[in-house]
């Protein structure tokens, strides 16, 4: 990869500079986190009155035995999986389908469809319409309903359009082209294997909105074995914020209120630790591409 | 990055409408003389309802605290044998309910009757005037003894669920006006061993009560050479502000009117915030906050955290509904209406028998509206009210001796480490509230039934207004004028009353805060307070 | 709005400053062995569109399928804008629903409170922009610049695990720790002789808290996109950079900065176009009596004029007004992107 070199002081100062930023920014961001796994196994009581700091105060494992009792949940890792991988896919499909074509500067009609695209971001008939949209397609309570509806995103569509024009070098294209690729062959043969850089930041992106969404289930599902983990999770954290607390019978509520401080933490951890871990296994494809080789040949 | 486009996702909110309405119009009841097949299949009285077993689908808002699958709930399973009509119940949590409401209503799939959906009054009018949710009136005269009787007994319930145009759209959940304790919900309670160390009676006035928290405060009660009592702590200044106001004489219609009552010099319709005796409320609170007798923090206290400090016992007086439920804490006691510099002594803050309108309505898709409301009518029976409440004798609860029902042990202290609630959903489902039945003392094991409560209740019922309002009905219309108006001229009630009471706004601006309100429609919101106030003297 | 830096580094110069790309085109062309295609007039099959069907024609029929998904499940939809001008009554559909014009605008445009809720909104919106935009560059132009694998990794994963928490958490924590009396940030300051600040009732301190929280939560996952984008930056560039003698600053400055520039214009006008949008979770969570007058936003305000239930015309009419003035924002940023640079959205 990066060769050795010798180092003047002037490089020698940025690195340390360089280092030494990074590390308050690091403790700065590692802080919390920490705080937050020290929350989830702590007494509730003394994480809300300010005691827990930096370690964990009266060792507990409540909130995570309230989080895993909940049988469910098992049922809800598998589906949001499901959902995920299959998005994913979807996604990752659709988009490139849409950036490759509108990355290409002379494409007639580029502008049009890009604004098209993008007046979708800011203009919607809302959720009456889609909603009897998607039960005259048949797609309520199905697993289509949590992979159709948002199949695309117009963000990541321009983002990497905006990856191919500029990492792809037009020389690569051109040789291709006298070579008599055609389009399809260039597209697969050398711009997608050149871009994993940004199909592995897509893949990421589309993951974490596949595992953490829950709106397109609480509205299209009405079958609890199909529920993804973020609505499972949701009924066993009682929000603390409701302001009729007082209200007849809510006392029960009331009493899991505490509980619900450890629960708040744990549900964190259990809900995103698998997600989170996507991106160390993402970063290998964060190298630069074949283009040297490529350009020298 | 994904960005949500649509703002109606968690503040989708209900419709309105322009149909104009008047008092007194009554919708034709519709159904000639003729009897029905529906009405042929049903028995009038007695068990089971229907002849042939029939089949309801209903929609149900699931709280958290609620069984997750009404189908799987023993309460159904046996109420279906002994009525022979069968409930296929579809849940819908409690988060989506109106997005879900809508949806349903505009795609025209919606069930038979819709049980704990928490409908506000602005869509009981809407969609009654529709027909959508059909006209009960007649059907209660006809098959609901139960509830026409509680409608007689209670006039005020009635008028509370009457709309605008005369009819009845929905069955309420109403609380037993004799069980004081669940009406008042959250109370003002003292620590006795506090009072006794320090040789103090119960306060009796505004006096009394600052008195004492200035010795709370100052005279170290809890012995450990430390002054960190805390003398009053609750969430939100709103809370002890509409405890307290009583005793100069505001909120004389009850709680579920914070902002307006009747002025007795002249009968006509106050606007409390904008009154003289509001200022002096005001100030009094203030002095208690300057000098440090309430907590520094109480504007952005949560739940959570005030649980936590008042389990630690050093919480002089707070307002909650059971201190021993909810922080373990034994030794507080109820406290009293006070009395105010000019005499008054109201206990204000009581909610009103009317808990809720919207906890039941039957829709014109339900083919058996008769055996619906005969299903629905035993529940407020008695009998129907306990297996409500209570579930099913040996089952979920026992009866003893002196006619006391109480939850099995299973139930109380599960064996298999089940929580109370969840060991108890397996057999009923009203924790989450807001169903379609009454409150009463013997069958409510919640906080408000405590001792503690109860005797609390009892001391200050006394003082309750003498007469306690209902929420109002509005026509449509009205519904979105004051909607309108009420979210800023609220938003000013509660941010002025911060400033004040913190001192971040000192009194000398009173004036300029009064003007304010005529600023923001304050005439127009009065006026149609006061005609949705005529409309409810006169049904 | 392009850096054509003096100093020019390997061969690829057209891939790093396309108006010295345009330059030398313009040069070459006047020399190009076809002067007759100028004089005939074109025929429709010689016009640009037709050569780019011939030319792109398997793009097309690949770009085809993402059209349709979007006139299906965005555009037949759409219809439902209405609502924002009608008095919505659920069983008589959107169509039939009575139209009443502006007036849910006007209500919201005459409400005591729409200039304070148009200064809120604006102002963390603009805040958040201003500052929350640079961090995720400058963090991942530094970490690019890191030989210490492990340490890069180590930085990248935790910088980008706060993403992960949820506002709930988020706020709960910032309770906590910015607590006048228990809260660490508070500790600090009285140690250092300062006072303790009620952060989370000072007005003043509201947007400030709320733009940095978001920084902190954001930054990491903010700066993939760019750590992605510079992984494309030829290395040759940064060797012949070195022999000429540049710093490291300089380097970054001359050759990374511009190699991702077109990243970042993209970001900075799709960013523009969420001004207004500032979401409702974080603010209703931070908001309190005492901090309203600077924490009360748009989606707040309707949340509340909507609690006596009755309300979805008008929270899609304000809604609208939100998409209409962002759009606008986004298409005039655009509009200025096209015009100083090679980079626009269209």
């Amino acid at each position: 990869m990066v060769k050795k070199r010798n180092q003047t002081a002037g490089e020698r100062v940025f690195d340390y500079l360089n280092t030494f930023v990074l590390l308050i920014i690091l403790a700065a961001v590692l802080y919390p986190l920490v705080f937050v796994l020290s929350a989830s196994i702590s007494d509730p009581q003394k994480v809300v009155s300010g005691q827990v700091w930096l370690w964990p105060e009266g060792l507990t494992l409540r909130g995570y035995e309230k989080v895993f009792h909940n049988g469910d949940i098992l049922r809800g890792y598998i589906n949001t999986i499901l959902y995920t991988l299959a998005g994913t896919a979807l996604n990752l499909l659709l988009t490139v389908m849409a950036a490759y074509p509108l990355s290409r500067r002379d494409l007639y009609g580029r502008g049009v469809v890009t604004a098209f695209f993008v007046f979708t971001m800011f203009f919607s008939g809302g959720l009456i319409p889609t909603y009897l949209l998607i039960k005259k397609l048949g797609m309520i309570n199905t697993f289509w309903a949590m992979i159709i509806p948002g199949a695309v995103a117009v963000w990541n569509i321009v983002i990497m359009r905006t990856f191919f024009q500029q990492s792809i070098p037009r020389e690569l294209e051109e040789a291709a082209e006298m070579d008599g690729g055609s389009n399809m062959t260039i597209l697969l043969r050398i711009v997608l294997p050149l871009s994993m850089p940004i199909l592995a930041v897509m893949t990421l992106f589309y993951s974490v909105g596949h595992w953490n969404a829950f709106f397109n289930a609480l509205i299209y599902l009405t079958d609890r074995s199909k529920y993804p983990l973020q609505l499972i999770l949701r009924e066993i954290l009682i929000q603390s914020q409701m302001s009729d607390m007082v209200q007849v019978s809510e006392e029960s509520l009331a009493k899991s209120i505490m509980e619900a401080e450890s629960i708040k933490y744990a549900v964190v951890i259990v809900a995103n630790l698998p997600i989170f871990l996507l991106y160390p296994f993402l970063q290998r494809y964060f190298v630069k591409g074949i283009t040297i080789g490529a350009l020298k040949g | 990055m994904k960005r949500r486009k649509w703002m109606a996702g968690p503040m989708a909110f209900v419709l309105t409408g322009t149909l104009i309405a008047g008092c007194g119009d009554d919708a034709p009841a519709g159904g000639g003389s003729k009897e029905s097949a529906a009405e042929i299949n049903m028995n009038t009285s007695g068990m089971p309802i229907t002849k042939q077993p029939v089949t309801l689908k209903m929609v149900a808002g699931k709280a958290p605290t609620t069984a997750p699958d009404w189908n799987n709930v023993m309460i159904w399973q046996e109420y279906e044998k002994m009525t022979n009509i069968h409930v296929d119940w579809e849940m819908i949590p409690t988060s989506s309910l109106t997005e879900k409401r809508n949806i349903m209503l505009a795609g025209g799939d919606y069930p038979d009757a819709f049980f704990t959906a928490s409908i506000p009054n602005a869509d009981l009018i809407k969609y009654g005037k529709q027909g959508v949710f059909i006209r009960l009136n007649d059907l209660i005269d006809k098959y609901a003894p139960n509830i026409k009787k509680l409608l007689d007994q209670y006039p005020d319930v009635r008028k509370g669920l009457t709309m605008p145009d005369g009819n009845i759209y929905s069955l309420p959940m109403i609380l037993d006006p004799n069980f004081t304790s669940v009406l008042a919900g959250g109370k003002m309670w003292i620590r006795k061993e506090w009072l006794d160390k320090l040789g103090l009676s119960e306060p009796q006035t505004t006096d009394d009560f600052y008195n004492m928290l200035k010795a709370f405060k100052e005279k170290d009660p809890n012995g450990n050479g430390q002054a960190d009592e805390i003398p009053h702590a609750s969430m939100g200044i709103a809370g002890l502000i509409n405890n307290l106001k009583g005793a100069w004489g505001l909120g004389n219609r009850g709680g579920k009117h914070p902002n307006v009552d009747v002025d007795p010099e002249n009968g006509k319709l106050r606007f409390i915030p904008a009154s003289p005796r509001y200022k002096e409320v005001l100030q009094y609170v203030h002095k208690l906050y300057e000098e440090g007798l309430i907590n520094q923090d109480i504007f952005t206290l949560e739940t959570n955290q005030f649980l936590a400090k008042g389990a630690q016992g050093i919480y002089g007086t707070m307002i909650t509904t059971s201190p021993y439920t909810l922080m373990n804490q034994k030794g507080y006691i109820g406290q009293s209406a006070l009395t105010g510099p000019h005499g008054d002594k109201i206990y204000s803050a009581v909610g009103s028998p009317l808990a809720s309108a919207g906890a039941f309505v039957i829709t014109d898709k339900n083919k058996h509206p008769e055996a619906t409301m005969r299903w629905i009518d035993y529940l407020y029976s008695d009998e129907g009210s306990k297996m409500f409440f209570m579930g099913f004798k040996g089952q979920s609860y026992e009866e003893l001796p002196n006619g006391e029902v109480k939850y099995t042990d299973e139930i109380t202290n599960n064996p298999k480490g089940l929580t109370f609630e969840q060991a108890l959903v397996k057999y009923v489902v009203w924790p989450g509230g807001g169903y379609p039945n009454i409150v009463r003392q013997k069958y409510f094991k919640g906080a408000e039934g405590l001792p503690e409560s109860v005797e609390a209740a009892e001391k200050f019922s006394k003082f309750f207004p003498k007469e306690i309002w209902p929420s109002f009905s509005y026509t449509p219309e009205e519904s979105e004028r004051i909607a309108a108006l009420e979210a800023d001229i609220n938003s000013y009630v509660n941010e002025m009353q911060a400033k004040f009471v913190s001192g971040k706004a000192s009194f000398d601006e009173w004036d300029q805060y009064v003007a304010t309100f005529k600023k923001m429609g304050l005439d127009e919101y009065m006026k149609i307070y006061t005609d949705a106030y005529n409309r409810y003297k006169q049904h | 709005m392009e850096l054509c830096p003096g100093l020019f580094y390997g061969g690829s110069r057209a891939a790093i400053c396309p108006r010295i790309a345009r330059e030398v085109k313009a040069v070459l062309k006047p020399l190009s062995p076809l002067p007759s295609a100028r004089i005939r007039t074109a025929k429709w099959w010689e016009s640009r569109a037709a050569k780019s069907f011939r030319k792109y024609w398997q793009l097309y029929l690949l770009l085809f399928p993402v059209v349709v998904y979007f006139v299906i499940f965005h555009y037949i939809p759409m219809y439902g804008v209405q609502i924002a001008f009608k008095d919505f009554i659920a069983t008589k559909g959107i169509t039939g629903s009575p139209w009443v014009g502006f007036k849910h605008f006007e209500r919201f445009f005459h409400g005591y409170y729409f200039w304070r809720l148009i200064k809120n909104t604006l102002g963390i919106g603009v805040y958040e922009l201003v500052v929350g935009f640079p961090f995720p560059i400058l963090l991942a132009l530094l970490l690019n610049e890191v030989r210490v694998k492990w340490f890069k990794r180590t930085v990248q994963t935790v910088t980008y695990a706060p993403h992960f928490l949820s506002t709930v958490v988020l706020v709960g924590m910032l309770v906590i720790f910015l607590s006048p009396e228990s809260g660490i940030v508070n500790h600090f300051l009285e140690r250092l002789g300062g006072k303790p600040i009620a952060f989370m009732t000072e007005p003043g301190w509201f947007k400030t808290i709320y733009v940095f929280s978001g920084v902190w939560q954001q930054m990491g996952w903010g700066s993939i996109i760019y750590l992605a984008a510079l992984t494309s930056i030829d290395p040759q560039l940064h060797e012949a950079a070195r022999v000429d003698g540049a710093g490291r600053l300089q380097r970054i400055w001359h050759i990374n900065l511009p190699g991702i520039l077109p990243t970042i214009v993209i970001l900075l006008i799709l960013s523009t176009g969420s001004v207004l949008a500032v979401g409702f979770e974080k603010v209703f969570l931070m908001q309190n009596s005492l901090n309203m007058e600077s924490s009360d936003v748009i989606a707040t305000y309707v949340y509340r004029s909507g609690i006596l239930g009755a309300e979805y015309s008008f929270s899609s009419a304000v809604g609208l007004f939100n998409s209409v003035v962002n759009f606008i924002l986004l298409a005039v940023v655009n509009t200025i992107a096209r015009k100083t640079g090679e980079t626009s959205l269209w």
